[in-house]
């Protein structure tokens, strides 16, 4: 099928444009994923103080609600060890991975 | 509904506090009253849809998702060529020759009893005479003792050196849409339902087959999911897996397996690891078991996965009107290991390793016959064809003949750094192991050996013409190894990400790469370069738009089969070499996307 390469182009513009308003925005995953393990994970495992919490505990939208809940105490909790920024990436880490996320395609 | 309730209890058991304390006011009472009997009915309401919810949840047992990709690409092909040739025996040919030269045409005496020389002793109207006159450079080459043992006899009447036409091709746009559905269920605690229905059509097509030009074109079972077959919704995937078998650290998985999209190339598709075993080996839609075992807590190392794989690639038997008992095939079997050797979510590190033994010339599959071929393999039905010229007949293919073993190994690694940047490295290696026997198109990286042979044409019962006829042995049995290297490297961006990548694929690199969805065809299973530079806008976490393109540079023709020998694209453009198929020397495909995760 020929048609004018003026069509890809126009939808090259299309795709910049629409997306110059838009922006994928929030914390780092990775970094959460990395001070979730150091910090969050001394209480929140099977029979520790906080009850087990892993991402698949709760949907994204039930992490945001958490985290928006729960941010402050856990602060107070670990007393300076996070700052705000961190409490974001931890947030974006777990929302990241929640149960209602993408996940890896693998068996077993 | 706990705060509910707990606040209904609290009412009940202050009640009569509030009872006694106000015994004289008889309005407080009816209020207090009437709000029980509120909240009691709002708690039944309530219990009512909980109950409602309840049943759904348990009856609603597939978590469906997925994602709807819409394509343009742009596709340029420069220095396409199409030479399809025979190899024939030349040394059978001298001995046969020079066994019964008066048969075939050649006095070696000449007419005065010298030794003749050079294609002097032709003799006018012979066999040998005719072939010399339509190939006179073969024939020159061949009485003057300068061939190889092999040659190659064009099917389109080119003689030696002669070069084929070749032409540019540009498909300004075609348009694609992909869609998948994927499925996931709890069967039990320890048991899970994985499946995905798969979609991938060109706009305007929905017949599901394609004329047959390139293996890229063949409707087959392992590259049904990464291939433009209509608008049928396709079981790419369907799986279980039963985990932690008697409280072990095992599982067992059995079904159509996950065998795509596999790392590392997730990272161009945007999305998180999509399938089990390396991308760069396997990427093809494969019935199979696997069982694993979860060595993190046994070695320590974070990730560690074994697993030990088994499949199936082609049924010899069943379907293949097997009652008339005329099948020489055998079933084809894959094996091999998978390992993922460590994996925290930032570095990972994998082995994978496996055979594929009796693998057959071609899977079963379906096409579109070309007239070309039709022409040349069918000259009888295309006196007839010739008439409907926009009409292909549509042909079930099925292997003739076992033509030997693939052996596959390689080593990838992928990192993630805090940043956002993410790159990689794969090495991949395999080893095409024929047994000596060849099919229509070829054995295991050979061709069909051809035997010249007398032929009557004209049926006046004497020899006048020489012809190839095909003996099914292939025309060289040698084990081949080929390797491939692929690297590349994600960094965040404006809006989103740029990625470059790269990768190489040896004269007999052969993966099982077909399924990947590149138009033009698997870049990872080239037999040569391919570069490839993509921008991903992420418009939001559930949409993206990738503009990018592909650059192939062919170096060998066969990417992506076993089957036929590997042939030089500048001999063939040349006319040093041929090509059952044809060949295309350089291609660029430039596409943009927009892709919908749902």
């Amino acid at each position: 099928m020929k048609k004018s390469t003026r069509i890809l182009a126009v939808l090259f513009l299309a795709a910049l444009f629409t997306t110059s308003a838009l922006a994928a925005e929030g914390g780092n995953s990775r970094k959460g994923k990395y001070l979730y393990k150091k910090n969050c994970k001394t209480c929140h495992v099977a029979g520790a103080e906080g009850g087990e919490l892993t991402p698949l505990s709760k949907t994204q939208a039930q992490w945001d609600r958490f985290f928006k809940k729960n941010a402050a105490d856990c602060l107070e909790h670990v007393k300076g060890k996070l700052t705000g920024q961190d409490m974001t990436d931890i947030n974006q880490f777990l929302f990241d991975h929640a149960a209602d996320s993408d996940q890896p395609e693998t068996c077993g | 509904m706990r705060t509910l309730f707990t606040l209904l209890l609290t009412v009940l058991l202050l009640l009569p506090v509030t009872a006694v304390a106000a015994t004289d006011e008889a309005g407080t009472i009816d209020e207090l009253r009437k709000q029980v009997k509120d909240l009691s009915a709002e708690l039944e309401d309530i219990s009512d849809r909980v109950d409602k919810n309840e049943r759904h949840t348990a009856l609603d047992r597939i978590n469906w998702y997925g994602d709807f990709r819409v394509k343009a690409d742009t596709l340029h092909y420069s220095d396409t060529a199409w030479n399809p040739g025979v190899a024939v025996d030349l040394n059978q040919f001298a001995t046969d020759v020079f066994s019964d030269p008066p048969t075939w045409g050649f006095d070696p005496l000449g007419i005065d009893g010298i030794p003749m020389t050079g294609d002097e002793g032709i003799i006018p109207g012979s066999p040998l005479a005719n072939f010399a006159a339509q190939f006179p450079n073969h024939a020159n080459a061949f009485f003057s003792g300068n061939v190889p043992a092999i040659g190659y006899l064009s099917m389109l009447g080119l003689d030696l050196g002669d070069r084929p036409e070749k032409s540019d091709l540009d498909n300004d746009v075609l348009y694609t849409t992909r869609m998948r559905l994927g499925m996931k269920a709890n069967v039990w605690k320890n048991v899970n339902f994985s499946g995905r229905l798969s979609m991938y059509k060109n706009w305007g097509d929905s017949t599901g087959i394609k004329v047959f030009d390139s293996w890229n074109s063949f409707t087959m079972d392992g590259t049904n999911g990464g291939n433009t077959t209509g608008d049928w919704l396709r079981v790419e995937r369907a799986y279980f897996d039963w985990k932690n078998i008697g409280g072990s650290n095992f599982y067992l998985s059995i079904g159509r397996r996950p065998s795509t999209y596999g790392p590392p190339s997730q990272f161009r598709e945007n999305e998180m690891r999509g399938g089990t075993p390396s991308g760069h080996l396997v990427h093809f839609n494969f019935d199979g078991i696997t069982v694993g075992y979860h060595l993190a807590e046994l070695t320590g190392i974070e990730g560690m996965t074994a697993r030990i794989c088994y499949g199936q690639g082609f049924e010899s038997e069943w379907g293949n009107g097997e009652r008339f008992n005329n099948i020489t095939t055998e079933d084809t079997h894959l094996g091999g290991l998978n390992l993922d050797i460590y994996n925290d979510g930032m570095t990972f590190v994998q082995l994978t390793a496996f055979a594929a033994l009796d693998v057959v010339d071609g899977f079963k599959g379906t096409f579109a016959f070309p007239a070309e071929l039709v022409e040349l393999f069918a000259p009888t039905i295309n006196q007839d064809a010739a008439n409907f010229p926009n009409m292909n007949f549509m042909v079930r293919y099925q292997p003739s003949t076992v033509v030997g073993d693939m052996y596959l190994g390689g080593l990838g690694f992928t990192r993630e750094e805090m940043n956002g940047v993410k790159y990689f490295g794969s090495f991949g290696w395999t080893r095409l192991d024929p047994n000596g026997k060849a099919g229509l198109f070829g054995g295991m990286a050979s061709d069909n050996l051809y035997q010249a042979v007398l032929m009557d044409t004209d049926g006046d019962g004497t020899a006048d013409s020489i012809v190839p006829v095909p003996t099914n042995k292939a025309a060289d049995d040698s084990t081949q190894d080929g390797y491939g290297v692929y690297v590349g490297v994600q960094v965040p961006a404006p809006m989103g990400k740029f990625g470059l990548e790269y990768n190489y694929g040896s004269e007999f690199w052969t993966p099982f790469t077909q399924a990947q969805d590149d138009v033009i065809g698997s870049k990872l299973a080239t037999r040569g370069h391919v570069g490839e530079a993509y921008y991903i806008f992420d418009i939001n976490p559930k949409m993206f738009i990738k503009v990018g393109g592909i650059y192939y540079d062919y170096k060998y023709t066969g990417s992506g089969s076993p089957v036929g020998k590997p042939q030089k694209i500048d001999d063939v453009l040349d006319g040093k070499a041929f090509s059952m198929l044809p060949v295309v020397d350089t291609a660029w495909d430039g596409y943009a996307s927009l892709t919908v995760k749902f």
